[in-house]
């Protein structure tokens, strides 16, 4: 399945992925291969990506998703992007995520979980 | 003698406004080589975002009865809300005439039409000159188009935005001199709104689902929305490079023209002064002759 990620500033993420996990306005909800068509709106939190290699983090404030049947498209506002290729500034990236989230997140309880989600992903990745 | 002094006081002032002319042509080359990293960033999310939605329109077509929308729907055009994008300084050949020049024939086909029209600018050149036209201006901001950004350019057209879904204009345009290359401006006019549902063909049994399943109104509106904030910012943006590009061609111009002009300029000079060396002579020489 192929994913691409996009904000104002750039692209964020393009390739090929097993499943991704999205932030939805209605609650988290994960997407696999063959998926029926969607568009949803997805709420502030952390977009999961499962790829054949390892697992990548996109802490995101505000994004709109496309799913079809073997791509996944979303545009988001901000994101914060948290993988393996930029080892050296991933604790700088965390900060950035976890302040994205504090400042976007509508309860407390979502900045918990993005944040536990966040160090997680990143004790994987250092 | 007069004559000589003239000419070297004018081939000293064309040669200061070469170096004036020449540094802003570097200025220009810098500052467009940033714009334009800004603008390439910025053109996947413009297209996909532009993807999306005329992708959605046009799927919205099977659904469009049930959606209230009115980005969505065919209006009949009784007014328009024009907003163009000029720069704030001028210096850049033709750039800001280009635009202002469209924008006012826009007004005349549409004063003829008998559509109501509502001007909103950016850029001090453009809103001076419709100004000084007596045109009136619903809105205006300085010092945007130099400094793009997004939220300001959302601030801009959320006005815009409103009051087309209030009903009160039926349609949204920008109007800016894009950018195509270093050596190439185009005038580009985006209707915003309504959306364009003839840019994709949708097969009958393309389904849309949208979730979550009691707000699909909400779904859309968001996503129409960012895309009519997100088109504002990427005009300026766009406009912003191409002025850079515009300012840069001009500037060359006008040093290679002052070269040109201190050519010809030191020609009649020297010989100005050859002809007072020449004369000169004579009076001497005369002077000896009639002294023998």
């Amino acid at each position: 399945m192929k994913l691409e990620i996009v904000a104002p500033m750039g692209k964020i993420f393009e390739g090929e992925v097993s499943s991704v996990t999205l932030p939805g306005s209605d609650g988290e909800m994960g997407v696999l291969d063959g998926h029926s068509p969607l568009v949803t709106t997805l709420k502030a939190g952390v977009i999961d990506i499962k790829k054949d290699s390892g697992e990548e983090l996109v802490a995101i404030n505000w994004g709109y998703a496309d799913i079809s049947n073997d791509s996944v498209n979303i545009v988001v506002d901000e994101a914060i992007p948290l993988s393996a290729s930029e080892g050296h500034d991933i604790a700088d990236n965390v900060a950035k995520a976890k302040k994205l989230m504090a400042d976007f997140a509508e309860s407390s309880q979502a900045v918990a979980y993005a944040e536990g989600k966040i160090e997680s992903v990143a004790r994987n990745l250092i | 003698m007069a004559n000589l002094k003239e000419l070297k006081n004018q081939i000293n002032s064309v040669k200061g406004t070469q170096k004036t002319t020449k540094a802003m042509k570097l200025v220009s080359t810098a500052k467009l080589r940033r714009a334009e990293v800004a603008l390439k960033n910025s053109r996947i999310y413009a297209n996909k975002i532009e993807e999306l939605i005329s992708s959605i329109a046009a799927k919205v077509n099977s659904i469009k009865d049930t959606i209230n929308n009115r980005a969505f729907h065919d209006i009949e055009t009784k007014k328009v809300d024009i907003i163009f994008v000029t720069a704030d300084k001028g210096l850049c050949g033709g750039f800001n005439h280009q635009t202002i020049k469209t924008v006012s024939k826009m007004i005349k086909d549409f004063k003829e039409q008998d559509i109501k029209i509502r001007l909103k600018g950016i850029g001090r050149k453009g809103i001076e000159f419709f100004k000084f036209n007596q045109f009136e201006l619903a809105d205006e901001k300085i010092g945007l188009s130099a400094a793009p950004n997004y939220e300001e350019a959302s601030k801009f057209i959320l006005s815009s935005y409103n009051d087309f879904m209030n009903g009160e204009t039926d349609k949204v345009i920008i109007v800016h001199n894009g950018y195509v290359n270093k050596i190439a401006q185009k005038i580009k006019i985006d209707t915003v709104l309504p959306l364009d549902r003839t840019k994709v063909e949708v097969n009958d049994n393309d389904i849309l689902d949208i979730e979550p399943k009691n707000d699909e109104e909400l779904v859309l509106t968001q996503l129409v929305q960012k895309y009519v904030e997100f088109s504002q910012f990427f005009a300026l943006l766009d406009s912003l490079a191409a002025e850079h590009s515009a300012r840069m061609q001009a500037m060359d111009a006008a040093t290679t023209n002052a070269g040109e002009k201190v050519k010809e300029l030191t020609l009649s000079y020297n010989k100005a002064r050859q002809e007072a060396v020449t004369t000169e002579l004579i009076e001497i020489i005369s002077g000896m002759e009639a002294l023998k």
